[in-house]
């Protein structure tokens, strides 16, 4: 294409090239015969002469600085703010992932008690294809609504069985994924909304347990905070943190929605002298979790392992986990059921879930998604007659309570949510968790950018949204015509069909589609 | 580690050498002004350039500036030399104050080597990779 007003990067690069030299050629004859001050813009064109000519004669990495020299850095510099400018300006209220602009801005309105109300229609494209909430004719009236309230550990008939009255808790982010600030802030919100909070599997709760709020202590796979010399589970160390009044349930995890099949991951960048400590490891390299339990090799010990975790806490003890083979989870069913052994409850985490660093591969290919993974798991424990011997929580982008309502309908009897916390706490989406460079202060250790985060406003908004999601959700219940969220079920969705989740909802079993 | 401990060593003697001559700057010492006379340089000439040597001596003692301290300090020297090969010569003394600016250049140019990773636009001169640049 030829036209007057053409821009031609490449003339222009050369041009530049061509423009360097001899601009100091001539302010260093300038410099001599008119003023030595000229020097300054000699040395500084010297300065850059000389940056060019590595970049074209030197160095032999990079193609565009080689070809193009100074002129090609423009692509480096400009791209380097490419995330800031499409978040900014660039990128549609719905095209950002994981949580869209629209999506986000539900969560700040919410943690900033402002009206959710949009006008003018949906900004959602249908084309049948989505999950729909069923209402009914005949909303349930406002004092027919049952409060909201779910014991775990009743069915073992425990003096510790703990309930909840809220249908959020906060889903585990240990100390080490996030800072000190956002920890707090977390905990002291958890503590005023009055729902628990998942430590995370990063050791000794320390900071969790300041502010006094109930708390789920997470058990992760290199069993940090109770681990022995081995990385084998300690029973009087568990037995120690067990005993301690605010933690309410204990949670082994099997695996996470971000990298099922893998270990925890903490970046080497974000360990700090403490975290090493809490988690009694080495600083230097980045924290491996293992894969898996070393205690549970197969079905059998798995089983036991969950019996014996009970036996010392002496607390409601369930298990995490991302759903894979569903043919295993069978046969992990039928094991319980030969032991007699039952965990308290089963937080199926969703493969789209994922607040933690892990390989992309994993990110994006690995696991089942929630919607699939909660069904089955709900779905084989009726099967063999056990669905009332445990809850279920569900975990996976549940930030919504759109969301949230679909995973009630799909059998979940509460909801686990992490970043829909994070949200609230002000994260705006950056994509640094993992470098220890979060710029609002939430996944980092730098005091520098922790000093914004702000403990007790910020504990407000993590109330506010528990409140409003739990407004939300009863209105929703209501509009199914259901008292209480356990009469929820599959009958309260619309699924279009020729989806993999439209086809379990015709009858085929789970395991069927799973195999 | 060993890298660290050579740019360590050159950022104190440049820092040595462009401190040398600081104090004079500042107190408008005879051969300063003598020097800078001859370079049509007045006091303030000559106290601007002190300043920028005062806070490239600074910088160079900060590891995280060290290598814009080293640049600034390169940019100096090479305009000290520029002094002595147009105007000023090399006769007796001046021949020795040359050599040490030499001597701080050659220093500075080692230290913007060994420090190049803190600053991609320089370690991309040597053909380092940045980690954030792979998209």
């Amino acid at each position: 294409m030829t036209s007057s007003l053409h821009i031609d990067l490449h003339k222009i690069s050369k041009f530049v090239n061509t423009s360097i030299p001899i601009l100091f050629v001539l302010f260093l004859t300038s410099g001599i015969f008119i003023s030595f001050y000229l020097h300054f813009l000699t040395i500084a064109f010297f300065f850059l002469m000389v940056v060019n000519f590595f970049y074209m004669n030197v160095q032999k990495e990079h193609v565009i600085l080689k070809n193009f020299g100074i002129m090609g850095q423009a692509r480096y510099m400009i791209e380097s703010i490419g995330p800031e400018m499409r978040q900014y300006l660039f990128a549609n209220d719905r095209e950002e992932r994981p949580f869209s602009r629209e999506e986000r801005s539900e969560v700040y309105r919410k943690a900033k008690n402002i009206d959710s109300a949009s006008s003018f229609g949906s900004q959602q494209g249908f084309d049948s294809s989505e999950i729909k909430i069923r209402h009914t004719m005949f909303p349930t009236p406002k004092e027919k609504l049952e409060s909201f309230s779910v014991t775990y550990g009743e069915e073992r008939g425990l003096d510790s069985a703990y309930t909840i009255n809220k249908p959020m808790m906060i889903s585990a982010m240990s100390y080490g994924a996030l800072g000190v600030n956002a920890v707090r802030s977390l905990a002291r919100g958890a503590k005023l909304a009055g729902i628990p909070m998942n430590t995370g599997e990063g050791g000794y709760p320390k900071y969790h347990l300041m502010e006094d709020c109930d708390l789920i202590f997470q058990i992760g796979t290199a069993k940090f905070g109770v681990r022995d010399s081995e990385g084998l589970l300690d029973d009087s160390k568990l037995a120690d943190i067990a005993s301690k009044p605010q933690v309410k349930m204990i949670e082994i995890k099997f695996s996470q929605g971000a990298k099922p099949g893998k270990g925890g991951l903490l970046p080497k960048e974000k360990i700090t002298d403490e975290i090493a400590e809490l988690r009694g490891i080495q600083k230097g390299g980045d924290v491996v979790s293992p894969p898996f339990h070393p205690e549970c090799d197969t079905v059998e010990h798995t089983v036991q392992f969950i019996k014996r975790v009970q036996d010392v806490s002496k607390l409601p003890t369930g298990f995490k986990v991302c759903l894979g083979k569903l043919s295993e989870f069978e046969i992990l069913v039928e094991e319980m059921k030969r032991q007699n052994v039952f965990p308290d409850f089963i937080s199926v985490d969703g493969a789209e879930g994922g607040t933690g660093a892990a390989p992309k591969a994993f990110l994006d290919g690995v696991g089942l998604p929630l919607a699939v993974g909660l069904h089955s798991v709900n779905d084989c424990l009726k099967r063999h007659g056990i669905r009332d011997k445990m809850k279920i929580n569900a975990s996976g982008k549940l930030i919504s309570p759109g969301a949230q309502m679909i995973a009630f309908s799909l059998g979940a009897d509460a909801i686990y949510s992490a970043r829909g916390f994070m949200l609230s706490l002000g994260c705006i989406q950056a994509l640094q968790c993992g470098n220890n460079t979060c710029p609002v202060g939430i996944t980092t250790h730098d005091p520098e950018l922790q000093k914004g985060l702000n403990i007790a406003s910020r504990a407000i908004r993590v109330s506010n949204y528990v409140h409003n999601i739990e407004h939300d959700l009863e209105e929703i219940l209501r509009a199914t015509g259901c008292k209480n969220f356990s009469e929820l079920s599959l009958e309260n969705l619309y699924i279009p069909k020729n989806t993999v989740i439209g086809e379990l909802n015709q009858g085929l079993t789970a395991t069927k589609v799973a195999s | 580690m060993k890298k660290n401990m050579i740019s360590w060593i050159a950022q104190i003697i440049v820092i040595a050498i462009l401190g040398m001559t600081l104090y004079g700057k500042f107190t408008d010492a005879p051969e300063v002004v003598e020097l800078f006379s001859k370079i049509d340089m007045g006091p303030v000439g000559y106290k601007l350039i002190g300043a920028f040597e005062l806070v490239a001596c600074v910088m160079l003692l900060i590891p995280k500036s060290a290598i814009w301290g080293a640049i600034l300090s390169w940019g100096l020297m090479s305009g000290a030399l520029l002094g002595h090969i147009t105007k000023i010569g090399f006769a007796g003394e001046l021949g020795l104050l040359a050599g040490m600016a030499a001597v701080a250049w050659v220093l500075s140019c080692l230290i913007i080597f060994l420090r190049s990773r803190q600053v991609s636009f320089i370690s991309k001169m040597f053909g380092a990779e940045n980690p954030n640049d792979a998209h």
